[in-house]
């Protein structure tokens, strides 16, 4: 599915991701843990192709094509979705006509026919009832005025009605309430057929008892440190980073 | 001397009704004005080349219907080329509304008619001398009129005409009104709509200005607000071959609030003047406008937004912009601020802008598979469009939504 080589990028005059290795097969939970400011929300939107986001040097492979040479759009439709740590509020475009255009610009893509207004309307009211928002959130603008958790559902509601292959998932858990994070947990797991792949960004061990992960990496300084199974988690969770300091002081030494 | 003019002077001495006294001032005024040019200031901008030597017939038999809105329940009162053809006396009203014709003698028309100046310019006093035919709209003190009260002005082909509303909201009246116009023949319409807004009391008010065409359309809507009253004023605005609107908005008491959206959005050709003037004549006011217009090959606009904050209006928060999106190089937009404070313990802001894309909401809809093109032309449409979705009335912003996209793409295609 993906296969990161020796990613090293910078945003602006900073190189953030410094020899980054990681390697996802269809069907497979990844969760990426580590400190803040380590470098996780860059991978994704490096991944995403945000302009700003410079890669210095290695390749990515993402179902056989070259992601590095692609438009953003172009590796949208080509089945990558990033759920954003902190949507973005666009006021004068309503959630309904945006959701109907990406919608259909990812069926284009595929190949099948655009949905009908009637069809699209349907596929919308299901995908907020799954993830308990109220109908007239399509109406609104684009996040516009919706708390936290209502952002982050609206993400997860994306991620259902995009089918992406591969789905980058940061932070989709900060900020939520207890019921809004089984929703979240719900809607991710939904779309687990065992050919789509997830990276989840999260902080905090209560998320992956909900969805449970194949692999967790710590990422620390703009790389992997560490990988291991679902106990990982369950390690930072007891005794945080502390260990990755001295790491980090002993290979300067 | 304008042809025109000269015989809408002649004209006008030959109205006779009981605002006669107050009709003959305007015409004494009116008949000092010479024809406005390039150097006049509030036409700088805006030629009246095409109102000159304009004769178009005075009267027409035309009929219409006002146009539905689905989910729209309104009180419709309806002008067709200048007359009242809705029947008054079959109106069901609920208690607390008056609505009058202005050819019925009354205190409060006569009291808004004087009161309420509208920035009176050319056409303000033409339409002060001509505009026999009018609503006068009564809301009483304490009164919430749910049903909106829509006044429809339609303009045919070929014809003149010239209309007034009046609106007095009583102390703790509650009220919305639409002044809802629209024409495409060859056609001169002036609409002037004045609102007394007494303490504690609110309008939601809106203004379509869907004139298309040779039509052309000059008119205003001047609010004049007492002791912690509330504004929340809407205007959409086409351009036809010439659109001027001026909205007076006037703090004549304290702790007034007034919130005023327009948008502009002009095809090919099209010409809009719209001059936005906020007085505040009293301290503890706030007014918060914003306008935004898209502007057409070849089409051109004028924005001119005027704040005036009088020495005794401390603790004043006037804030305005205007941002403007030019869709290609042939299209035009004049804007310009004018700040007057006298005051010094004030909250002022001002600022013009040509529209830029938000490169973090770009980024987000190409995320999403969205084609740049698309996803400019969706934010592009989308900074009018938030005027539409922060409409407080729903049924009107779900009519209104279609209609502007439509025309959007349109301008797109031909630009
Ligand atoms: N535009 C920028 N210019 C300079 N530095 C930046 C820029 N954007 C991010 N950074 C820096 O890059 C580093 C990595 O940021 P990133 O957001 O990827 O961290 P993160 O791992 O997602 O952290 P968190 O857990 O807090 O979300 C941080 O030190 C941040 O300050
Ligand atoms: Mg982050």
């Amino acid at each position: 599915m993906l296969t990161i080589k020796d990613l090293h990028a910078r945003v602006e005059e900073k190189t953030i991701i410094k020899g980054l290795n990681l390697e996802i097969k269809p069907g497979e939970v990844h969760a990426i843990m580590g400190p803040n400011g380590a470098g996780k929300s860059t991978l994704g939107y490096v991944l995403s192709g945000r302009d700003g986001y410079e890669v210095e040097q290695g390749e990515v492979n993402f179902n056989g094509a070259n992601l590095l040479d692609m438009e953003v759009e172009e590796r949208a439709q080509a089945g990558l979705f990033l759920a954003f740590q902190y949507p973005v509020e666009i006021p004068g475009v309503s959630n309904m006509e945006f959701m109907k255009e990406s919608v259909n610009a990812m069926r284009k893509a595929r190949g099948e026919d655009e949905l009908s207004s009637a069809e699209f309307l349907k596929m919308a009211k299901e995908a907020c009832k799954q993830v308990n928002l109220p109908l007239d959130f399509l109406k609104r603008g684009v996040n516009e005025g919706f708390s936290g958790g209502e952002k982050k559902r609206n993400e997860i509601m994306q991620l259902i009605m995009l089918k992406p292959k591969l789905a980058i998932l940061d932070e989709s858990d900060s900020g939520l309430d207890v019921d809004a994070l089984q929703v979240v947990a719900n809607g991710v797991n939904s779309q687990r057929d065992g050919e789509r792949s997830f990276i989840v960004v999260t902080h905090y061990q209560r998320l992956l008892d909900f969805i449970e992960p194949d692999y967790v990496h710590i990422l620390a300084q703009g790389k992997i440190v560490k990988s291991g199974g679902p106990e990982l988690a369950k390690e930072v969770e007891a005794s945080g980073y502390a260990w990755l300091g001295q790491a980090d002081e002993g290979e300067k030494a | 001397m304008s042809q025109w003019l000269a015989h809408v002077i002649e004209r006008a001495a030959a109205v006779d009704d009981w605002l006669s006294p107050v009709r003959a001032e305007a015409l004494a005024k009116l008949k000092e004005q010479s024809w406005p040019g390039r150097r006049t200031e509030a036409w700088r901008y805006t030629s009246l080349h095409a109102v000159e030597n304009l004769s178009l017939p005075t009267e027409s038999n035309a009929q219409a219907e006002a146009p539905a809105i689905k989910g729209l329940d309104a009180i419709d009162l309806v002008f067709v080329d200048g007359r009242l053809t809705s029947d008054l006396a079959a109106l069901n009203l609920p208690e607390g509304l008056t609505i009058r014709s202005l050819t019925d003698k009354s205190d409060i028309a006569e009291q808004v008619f004087t009161q309420v100046k509208p920035s009176h310019h050319l056409f303000g006093l033409v339409n002060d001398v001509l505009a026999t035919q009018g609503i006068v709209i009564e809301v009483a003190a304490n009164a919430t009129i749910e049903r909106p009260i829509r006044v429809v002005n339609f303009a045919t082909d070929n014809v003149e005409s010239h209309t007034r509303v009046l609106v007095s909201l009583g102390d703790n009246a509650k009220a919305t009104v639409i002044e809802h116009g629209s024409g495409t023949g060859h056609s001169l319409n002036t609409a002037f709509a004045e609102y007394d807004i007494a303490d504690n009391a609110r309008l939601e008010h809106y203004r379509f200005a869907l004139h298309q065409g040779e039509a052309i359309h000059v008119g205003g809507s001047h609010f004049k607000l007492a002791n912690k009253s509330r504004l929340n004023s809407t205007l959409i605005g086409y351009g036809s071959q010439l659109t001027r609107l001026d909205v007076d908005i006037i703090h004549a008491g304290e702790h007034a609030h007034a919130k005023f959206n327009n948008a502009y959005l002009l095809a090919p050709k099209e010409h809009f003047d719209l001059h936005s003037t906020i007085e505040h004549a009293m301290p503890n006011g706030t007014t918060e406008e914003n306008a935004r217009g898209i502007i057409g090959d070849k089409a051109k606009a004028v924005f001119n937004g005027r704040i005036h904050i009088h020495r005794d209006a401390q603790k004043t928060l006037a804030e305005l912009n205007n941002r403007n999106l030019l869709l290609s190089r042939g299209a035009q937009i004049n804007t310009k601020p004018e700040l007057e404070i006298y005051a010094d313990d004030v909250q002022c802001a001002h600022g013009a802008t040509v529209a830029e894309i938000d490169e973090e909401a770009l980024y987000y809809l190409l995320t999403r598979g969205i084609d740049k093109q698309k996803a400019l032309v969706m934010l592009n449409f989308g900074f009018v469009q938030e005027m539409v979705f922060d409409m407080p009335n729903e049924a009107l912003a779900e009519w209104l939504q279609p209609i502007l996209k439509q025309r959007f793409e349109d301008m797109m295609e031909r630009s």
